[in-house]
């Protein structure tokens, strides 16, 4: 063994640990679980794993309608919860990055909601929306605003609001951060060079103080597209993806397969579908993020 | 050679092959084995149910390991779904080394392999002290995969007796339904008086449970009391007919009327306890456990105004009895099965089941069923609920026994709820479930 590790050139046998650690703790799983995509593999019966049925899985999943149905409203998700947080995180980081006292208590006080667990958020807001005891229906009723108790993890639209709402409640502030350091790292000549030209406020933030935050918008919505494409906690405390189906993600809908029904060969087939969509949303933030970069005058 | 020895005050069975000397001296193997230290040196790990309400029973594990010089130890204590995980997950992984797991009968046909027949450990009339549909849930097939502790599980009719007993009310409901205003023995009065008793969103007929298991397991129970089955012999399903019509057509009209919260489609156990204690339900479909609560004043707006009564029949004349039980079972790979078995019946013996029930739920042998109810003389409210609930033990049936069950439930229930919630008609909803259900049969290669 020691003859073995004399003869690897010095580079590789310092690198050799890195590798195996690599292999074993990446490589490995993932070959195992897209090898289980193509078996009727069981978690109760460990003997199906041995059982190539070769695509039947990714079949089976490519025309089931309820898969697509929630594939779609994942998509749905991203793209309203993604430009709302992105829209109320600039605001807010606008907002304090004109506070000139207090502003770093602001600031960490802005972080609070990302400090909760995403299931504890996903109680509060069951909480908040319950029909019957709930914080919005109650406060509703008191105002004479309605006098009826609103569904609102039951109707379908309402439902998927209310889960938008705890999403964008939990994760704005991370817009607002990585907004706000883009905020400090703007050159102060062009804006003044700018007011002195006699460009309007908006003027000034369209055209200098956008572009230069643009890199650090692109970035924020690549981390936070990867978390709402795998968006699980919130929606299984809240809804578990009902009722009736009108709140199915794909996660939800996998998460059950694969542990519920114990059906962890289908249900890997439409994690691998499914990690398409991440794919394609952080490829796509990235060639913005390029683009944005280049148009600094930043090498791409 | 079968004889018998007595450990922990059980007579268990013991079937291992016995020396010449044991041979020769038969009466010695069936009275004078109270030997300490049947179990010396053995030790098994036991995966349990956890929850404060459990505890007691499990401080009692120590008298079984003074008793036998065996020692037990607990490597997990986990709520029963997260038990159902790690079981795959140790099925999965082939990591079966432990003896002695907790098990539900709505969950013990999906591990088929996992745990092993008690019958060879234990005499049969051990056993028979068992109340017998307790038993007859406990096996899959003739294989008996867990001894049921005392925390049986069947609903009875909780019921705001005040609502009954207010004259305007009774000659109102005369009035307009034609019958006298009591509580309901049948399903149909049960929606009479829960439409008659509504008044949203103040107050609501009733509730039911409106995902996951809990919403099918409530459906299963109407379909057989409307005359129907949820799957034929073959294990194809049969709920797509007009008993299940019916029965779904029931969740459909009380949502529909408004006699039901709307939010109950996501509602489980706890929030339909919750619901009824708090005051807005009339008539509460639910388990023995929430008796205690319900009539205590700390916890319940209702304490001192709760009634139960036997649950009510369908129109078949059959009443509703989903049923499930807790229990303990032995892995097929333990070393020690005899010592394990032992434990498992010295868990779920008289002296356990006494202890266990003292604390409100309902025992699963004979001679405790008539302890308990002695117990109770004097309290009115206690002797009450007993009562309801053994007339309701009698009518109880379990869970299809399936290892699909659970999987089965997750593809019926969406569409129950899509009928409940109007997105589709009755007979529709389970025609979808039924093609859904027969396709993962066929899969299964069920039939």
């Amino acid at each position: 063994m020691t003859r073995l590790f004399r003869r690897l050139p010095p580079w590789l046998a310092l690198l050799l640990p890195a590798i195996v650690i690599l292999l074993v703790v990446v490589l490995v799983p993932l070959l195992l679980s897209l090898y289980s995509s193509f078996t009727p593999y069981r978690l109760t019966r460990p003997e199906t794993l041995y059982k190539w049925i070769g695509e039947y899985n990714y079949v089976k999943v490519a025309t089931d309608a309820n898969f697509w149905w929630a594939f779609g409203r994942t998509v749905f998700l991203l793209t309203v919860a993604l430009n709302l947080e992105m829209l109320l995180g600039l605001g807010l980081a606008l907002l304090v990055n004109k506070v000139t006292w207090g502003q770093r208590g602001l600031r960490t006080i802005m972080m609070f909601p990302m400090m909760f667990s995403p299931i504890l958020v996903g109680f509060q807001f069951k909480f908040i929306f319950n029909d019957n005891v709930g914080l919005v229906n109650n406060a509703l009723q008191s105002l004479g605003i309605t006098d009826q108790a609103i569904a609102w993890l039951v109707d379908g639209k309402l439902a998927m609001f209310a889960i938008i709402f705890a999403e964008v409640w939990m994760s704005t502030s991370v817009f607002a951060i990585l907004i706000l350091a883009g905020l400090f790292a703007i050159p102060r000549d062009p804006l003044e060079a700018a007011k002195v030209d006699g460009c309007t406020p908006w003027q000034s933030f369209r055209h200098i103080s956008l572009p230069f935050l643009m890199p650090f918008i692109y970035i924020a919505m690549a981390i936070r597209s990867l978390d709402v494409a795998r968006a699980y906690d919130i929606v299984q405390i809240m809804t578990n993806g009902g009722p009736a189906r009108r709140t199915e993600l794909l996660w939800t809908l996998i998460g059950r397969t694969g542990y519920v029904d114990a059906k962890m060969g289908l249900a890997n087939a439409m994690g691998y579908i499914s990690i398409f969509l991440a794919i394609f949303f952080t490829v796509y933030f990235f060639r913005k993020l390029n683009a944005s970069r280049a148009a600094l005058g930043y090498n791409a | 050679m079968v004889s018998y020895s007595r450990v922990g005050g059980i007579i268990l069975k013991n079937t291992k092959h016995w020396s010449a000397t044991t041979l020769a001296i038969p009466l010695l193997a069936v009275s004078a084995f109270a030997t300490a230290a049947e179990f010396d040196g053995v030790t098994l790990d036991a995966k349990l149910i956890g929850g404060q309400q459990y505890e007691a029973l499990y401080a009692r594990i120590a008298d079984w390991e003074a008793e036998t010089g065996a020692e037990v130890n607990v490597i997990s204590k986990k709520n029963h779904f997260e038990l159902d995980k790690e079981f795959k997950s140790d099925l999965a992984a082939g990591s079966l080394g432990w003896c002695v797991g907790s098990n539900h009968s709505s969950f013990a046909s999906q591990y088929p392999s996992l745990y092993t027949d008690l019958t060879p450990y234990l005499t049969p009339e051990f056993i028979a002290d068992y109340v017998d549909s307790n038993i007859a849930a406990s096996k899959i097939g003739d294989s008996l995969v867990m001894l049921p502790r005392a925390q049986f599980d069947v609903s009875a009719l909780y019921y705001q007796k005040s609502l009954y007993e207010d004259a305007e009310k009774q000659a109102a409901f005369e009035k307009e339904y034609g019958y006298e205003l009591t509580p309901p023995d049948t399903w149909q009065q049960l929606t009479d008086q829960a439409i008659f008793f509504s008044d949203p969103p103040n107050f609501y007929g009733t509730q039911f449970a409106g995902k996951d298991e809990a919403i099918v397991g409530r459906f299963y129970e109407l379909v057989v009391a409307e005359g129907g089955q949820l799957f034929n012999d073959d294990w194809s399903p049969a709920f797509n007919s007009e008993a299940g019509v019916r029965a779904l057509d029931w969740f459909v009209n009380i949502y529909s009327q408004g006699a039901a919260p709307k939010g109950t489609t996501s509602y489980l156990w706890d929030e339909l306890g919750q619901g009824f204690a708090s005051g807005t339900i009339a008539l509460n479909l639910d388990w023995p456990g929430w008796a205690g609560f319900f009539n205590d004043p700390e916890s319940s707006k209702v304490a001192g105004n709760v009634g139960v009564v036997v649950q009510p029949q369908g129109s078949a004349g059959v009443r509703t009895g989903w049923s499930g039980h807790h229990g303990f079972s032995v892995t097929e790979s333990c070393e020690n099965k005899e010592a394990a078995a032992s434990l498992v019946a010295f868990l779920t013996n008289e002296d356990s089941q006494k202890l266990e029930s003292s604390a409100g739920p309902l025992p699963t042998r004979k001679a405790v069923w008539e302890h308990v109810v002695a117990q109770a003389e004097g309290d009115a409210y206690r002797t009450e609920v007993l009562q309801a609930f053994q007339a309701a033990s009698e009518h109880a049936f379990p869970a299809p026994k399936t290892p699909y069950w659970i999987e089965a439930t997750n593809i019926i229930y969406p569409e129950l709820q899509a009928a409940i919630l109007g997105d589709k008609s009755s007979a529709e909803a389970l025609e979808v479930a039924a093609e859904a259900v027969d396709e993962m049969m066929r899969e299964y290669g069920e039939y």
